[in-house]
């Protein structure tokens, strides 16, 4: 185990922007770090602040939830009311004492394939000095 | 400090009715300084209720625990009112039930009790432990007087009511059909002073602390089961399929389901305290949820439970939310 470590990192994408916006950087053959585990969502409001608890029980470092800008919602108001949602559930898992940079929300748009990447590397680089995340995973943990 | 005849003839006349069905009130309990919840359902029942600084429970809870009985084929259904006491923070349980449409605000007929704060049983027994006859205690001018074995004791209310007491800030009812006694003071300051000495503390503190009470939570749901805003028919800690809380009892799935208590809470948690009060291993339950009303007041200016007509936090918006988390 000498290896640089490396954060597993959880990520929800919203299907109609940042999902897009992902494939985007991958067609235009943009580099980013590749510990993203991607799950695609329908809307950022579909994600269950649950979500992030389950995701670092089970053995991830990080989360990132993703979605549409304010406005640009197909589902008109879903990252209005996940926005609200994530800004109580970051300061509760701050305040029993999680590391502020396990839990990231962004907003990337499906032609912002350039800030995905910004995204990607921000949120890795920080878990890369957070370290594994060993408050409260499973005993057992399958990948 | 409410004149407990009063109370009564009150009572009384209010099961008389033909439109109540039932009056959820505090009787003295079985020994010690125990008070339990008692079910009104004749005039006579009526002369065992009592109102007294030992009356911790949340009887709103009752409201929507009550067992909804299909109609038989034919029969009218029953329209009758359930008639309860609430302190201030019962009151703040009722009107946000009301707000999220657990129960129908014509269901209920309220009858406010003023209150200068709930003895914390906790404190109590450790000046007095293993008190086995029943000990009556009373308000008076800002003191809390109580009947021991042993003679007369008087406290200053700080010394003795519990934790949510001294925050509280509305000690009076915020709905109440009628009121027994006169309205009280407000003494609760509207700062987080219990919880910013936790706050200041760095993550890795915050978790000994958080790591050290949640390993010794039992699991055994009680903070749950007498929240009167849990009141769900269905709820994640018992479903299966899918499992979001395994049922080991060890600190990843006892975390998991403190912050999912905790955050089934935010901008509902009227703070009465109850989960705290009955949790057998002591978990400081409240910081969780104080924690998540301050959030709840200082990015949303909003407080629950205090207009039957607002509309719950977390099904609404705001376009200029705070996002400065948002990457």
């Amino acid at each position: 185990m000498s290896e640089k470590f490396e954060p597993n990192v959880v990520a929800f994408l919203c299907n109609w922007c940042s999902y897009a916006g992902a494939d985007l950087a991958g067609t235009s053959r943009i580099e980013y770090p590749p510990n993203l585990h991607v799950i695609r969502v329908m809307c950022s409001g579909r994600v269950n602040p649950l979500f992030i608890v389950n995701a670092l029980q089970q053995g991830a470092d990080g989360v990132l939830v993703s979605g549409c800008h304010p406005g640009d919602c197909h589902y008109m108001e879903g990252n209005f009311l996940a926005r609200r949602r994530f800004a109580l559930m970051r300061e509760l898992l701050n305040f029993v004492g999680v590391d502020e940079s396990r839990f990231n929300m962004s907003w990337v748009s499906a032609s912002e394939g350039a800030k995905w990447k910004d995204v990607v590397t921000g949120v890795v680089n920080n878990l890369r000095e957070a370290g594994a995340f060993t408050e409260f995973p499973r005993k057992k943990i399958d990948w | 400090m409410p004149d407990l005849e009063k109370l009564r003839a009150l009572a009384k006349e209010t099961i008389s009715r033909d439109d109540i069905k039932c009056l959820i009130g505090w009787r003295p309990g079985t020994y010690g300084y125990r008070t339990s919840p008692h079910f009104v359902r004749s005039p006579e029942d009526a002369d065992q209720l009592i109102f007294s600084p030992l009356c911790s429970s949340n009887l709103a809870t009752y409201l929507t625990l009550a067992e909804k009985r299909p109609v038989p084929r034919g029969a009218q259904p029953d329209t009758r009112k359930v008639a309860i006491l609430v302190k201030g923070c019962d009151s703040r349980a009722v009107v946000q039930q009301v707000a999220e449409q657990g129960i129908k605000r014509e269901a209920v007929y309220v009858i406010g009790c003023p209150c200068e704060g709930i003895i914390d049983l906790r404190k109590l027994e450790d000046k007095y432990p293993h008190t086995l006859e029943r000990v009556e205690a009373r308000w008076e001018n800002g003191k809390i007087s109580l009947d021991l074995p042993g003679g007369r004791a008087v406290f200053p209310r700080e010394e003795i009511v519990a934790g949510k007491c001294l925050t509280c800030r509305y000690p009076n009812p915020v709905i109440a059909d009628v009121t027994v006694g006169e309205d009280v003071e407000v003494r609760g300051s509207a700062g987080f002073e219990d919880i910013n000495w936790l706050e200041v503390k760095n993550a890795q503190e915050r978790w000994a602390f958080w790591r050290d009470k949640v390993n010794s939570c039992l699991r055994c749901y009680s903070c749950r089961n007498v929240c009167p805003m849990c009141y769900c028919e269905e709820c994640i800690l018992e479903k299966q399929n899918p499992a979001w809380i395994q049922r080991s009892v060890n600190i990843s799935e006892n975390t998991a389901f403190q912050l999912a208590r905790a955050f089934h809470l935010a901008g509902r948690c009227i703070e009465c305290g109850e989960c705290e009060r009955v949790c057998p291993v002591e978990i400081p339950l409240t910081h969780l949820n104080r924690k998540l009303v301050k959030e709840v007041s200082e990015q949303f200016a909003f407080t629950p439970g205090v207009d039957p007509e607002a509309k719950p936090l977390l099904v609404g918006y705001r376009p200029n939310d705070k996002e400065d988390f948002i990457l």
